[in-house]
């Protein structure tokens, strides 16, 4: 009796609680949705939680009348080339660390840890000397180039952490039968570090899409502009279109959230190996 | 350069006469050292020249007096004498130091108290867990600046904005609430926005923790008596600690140097209620008077505190390997 009241309690506590998180994680979810697609009436002066009238006003004009799109655009390129050059960076970085052997091995792991920790954000001042040096101010390639410095340790800290799980056998009968330190790698590791190289694809992609500061310190004018920093763009002095940047909000959040549910199962044991280890 | 020295390794047997010198380099260099530093140059490059130099240059930018695009002046310790005495600059530095450490610890209990409650309802076996699941860490996936911009739209201070639309509805008060006007507030609502962004982060390390412990452990427990409290208390906790500690460390980083919410939601304000130091710093540095060299010592000053953070979790993340 008692028994199965304290399985009934436990129930009732247990579904409480995914309600609890439910409704936390969908109302603000919802209000982005319900404001994109609220004529302005709606939303200003007969606010309502649900609309009783819907018009695609709002994405229609993010998307012919702002350079939305082209801050799309950009975003993608900027996020293109650093998840690639940090796969490719990361990779044989890590390659170098797990299976080679040379003097200042376990120095550069170190370092590799010790970058990934240190955060941007205390850096972007001397980030800015560096661009503005370079001359990649208001550049994208600028963005391509500071993203490297959050990408590339990430990458090579999660491919550390998978080389060192596939055994040496594999590669040493490649390597005595003639294959260069290069083909091996090529060969043999990166086929086998797929489903690792994929969550490294995964974070990067994310971290960089979402990325705002290095772009606001950066970037100023419309046609260098990434889509976070374009977003705040549709402010106009202190007046807040809430239909369209929520439009915008929505269309700019579908990449990184799409990617996310088609990967999910990866992410999970991602993060699990990326910084839990042991 | 690299390459070529490669390339005479391999004909090393053909070219006796060198040798020595190849094998010695070898000797004190490691086996395979020139292919190594080779595969290492990029990366190298990004941690030296991306990271390390910029660090350097913070050093010695936050001893002179710089704006941006002019030459820098040694003023010595100047900036850091303004900063902890100076008659403006010292009271808001000071304040923000209150601030970012509030704001880090309420945001750190409130991920904590949600991020585990969140993996135990989702380690339990029910149907739609897979469903759930996804939809509880959405949030993750979602750019913190959007998060924000939600947000600071959800708080509005009128009565179309949703939280007070809520409250009015629900009766709990007469009054509109001015979520981020108001000084006492301001910085919970940071907070809450914060939270709602990276709970899903402590739940997925929980719950990947969480799964590393062997049912077996809960069974004798349960044989044993143990009440749920019990098995929480001395099989669960035990067997996260590290997971804990590891969770709290990274969220402290990323917490106290984040920037996007506080920018979007009150940029600092009212009155410096939600002042972090990064906000200060790219305010003081790059917004407003743009004294480069300032910013870089209001950020610098909190240096020493991460060092701390990123020493423990580098030798508990590195803890695996040789």
């Amino acid at each position: 009796m008692s028994r199965s009241r304290a399985r009934l309690v436990r129930r009732l506590v247990h579904t409480a609680g995914l309600l609890f998180f439910g409704v936390w994680t969908i109302l603000p979810l919802y209000w982005i949705v319900v404001t994109s697609i609220k004529p302005n009436l709606l939303i200003y002066r007969e606010a309502s939680f649900f609309p009783s009238q819907v018009t695609g006003d709002h994405f229609a004009f993010v998307l012919t009348r702002t350079p939305f799109l082209h801050y799309i655009q950009n975003s993608v390129a900027v996020t293109l080339v650093t998840t690639a050059l940090a796969m490719i960076i990361g990779t044989l970085a890590a390659y170098a660390i797990v299976r080679l052997s040379f003097v200042g091995r376990p120095w550069v792991a170190r370092a590799v840890v010790v970058t990934y920790l240190v955060p941007g954000s205390l850096l972007f001042i001397p980030m800015f000397q560096v661009i503005y040096s370079l001359g990649l101010i208001d550049n994208i390639v600028g963005l391509m180039v500071t993203y490297l410095t959050f990408t590339v340790p990430f990458a090579t800290w999660m491919m550390i952490g998978y080389f060192r799980n596939v055994p040496a056998e594999l590669e040493d009968a490649a390597l005595i039968d003639g294959c260069s330190r290069v083909q091996a790698l090529a060969r043999i590791m990166v086929p086998i570090a797929l489903p690792a190289l994929a969550v490294v694809a995964l974070f990067a992609f994310t971290l960089s899409w979402n990325e705002f500061l290095y772009a606001l310190v950066f970037i100023g004018s419309d046609s260098q502009k990434t889509l976070t920093l374009g977003l705040i763009g549709l402010v106009r002095g202190d007046t807040f279109p809430w239909g369209p940047m929520m439009a915008a909000s929505l269309m700019g959040t579908l990449p990184p959230t799409l990617v996310y549910l088609v990967s999910q199962r990866w992410v999970v044991s991602g993060l699990a190996a990326g910084s839990v280890k042991g | 350069m690299a390459v070529r020295v490669r390339g005479s390794l391999a004909r090393a047997k053909e070219v006796p006469r060198r040798r020595p010198t190849i094998i010695g380099l070898r000797r004190v260099l490691g086996r395979d050292w020139a292919t190594a530093w080779l595969f290492l140059a990029p990366c190298l490059v990004v941690l030296v020249g991306l990271i390390a130099y910029p660090f350097v240059s913070a050093i010695l930018l936050s001893f002179q007096a710089k704006l941006v695009g002019s030459p820098g002046v040694w003023v010595g310790f100047q900036n850091y004498q303004e900063l902890f005495t100076g008659r403006d600059l010292s009271s808001q530095f000071w304040q923000s130091v209150r601030v970012t450490a509030f704001f880090t610890l309420a945001a750190d209990i409130c991920k904590l108290v949600l991020g585990m409650a969140m993996a135990l309802l989702l380690n339990e076996q029910f149907r739609g867990r897979t469903f759930l699941r996804a939809l509880f860490f959405l949030p993750w996936a979602v750019p913190s600046l959007i998060v924000g911009l939600t947000w600071k739209w959800m708080y509005d201070g009128s009565a179309v904005g949703l939280l007070n639309m809520l409250v009015l509805r629900l009766g709990l008060t007469h009054d509109l609430i001015q979520w981020l006007a108001s000084y006492d507030l301001a910085l919970w609502a940071v907070v809450v926005a914060v939270v709602w962004a990276s709970t899903p982060f402590w739940a997925m390390m929980f719950l990947a923790g969480l799964q590393a412990i062997p049912g077996e452990l809960y069974e004798a427990a349960e044989i044993d008596g143990a009440d749920v409290f019990g098995r929480f208390r001395h099989i669960t906790l035990p067997g996260l600690a590290n997971v804990m500690i590891i969770t709290a460390l990274l969220s402290t980083i990323w917490t106290a140097t984040s920037i996007n919410f506080v920018y979007v939601l009150t940029n600092g304000g009212p009155a410096g209620a939600t002042m972090t130091f990064p906000m200060l710093a790219y305010q003081v540095g790059v917004a407003g008077a743009q004294r480069l060299g300032m910013g870089a010592a209001i950020s610098l000053v909190f240096f020493p505190f991460f060092l701390v953070l990123i020493y423990i979790l580098t030798r508990r993340m590195l803890a695996g390997e040789r």
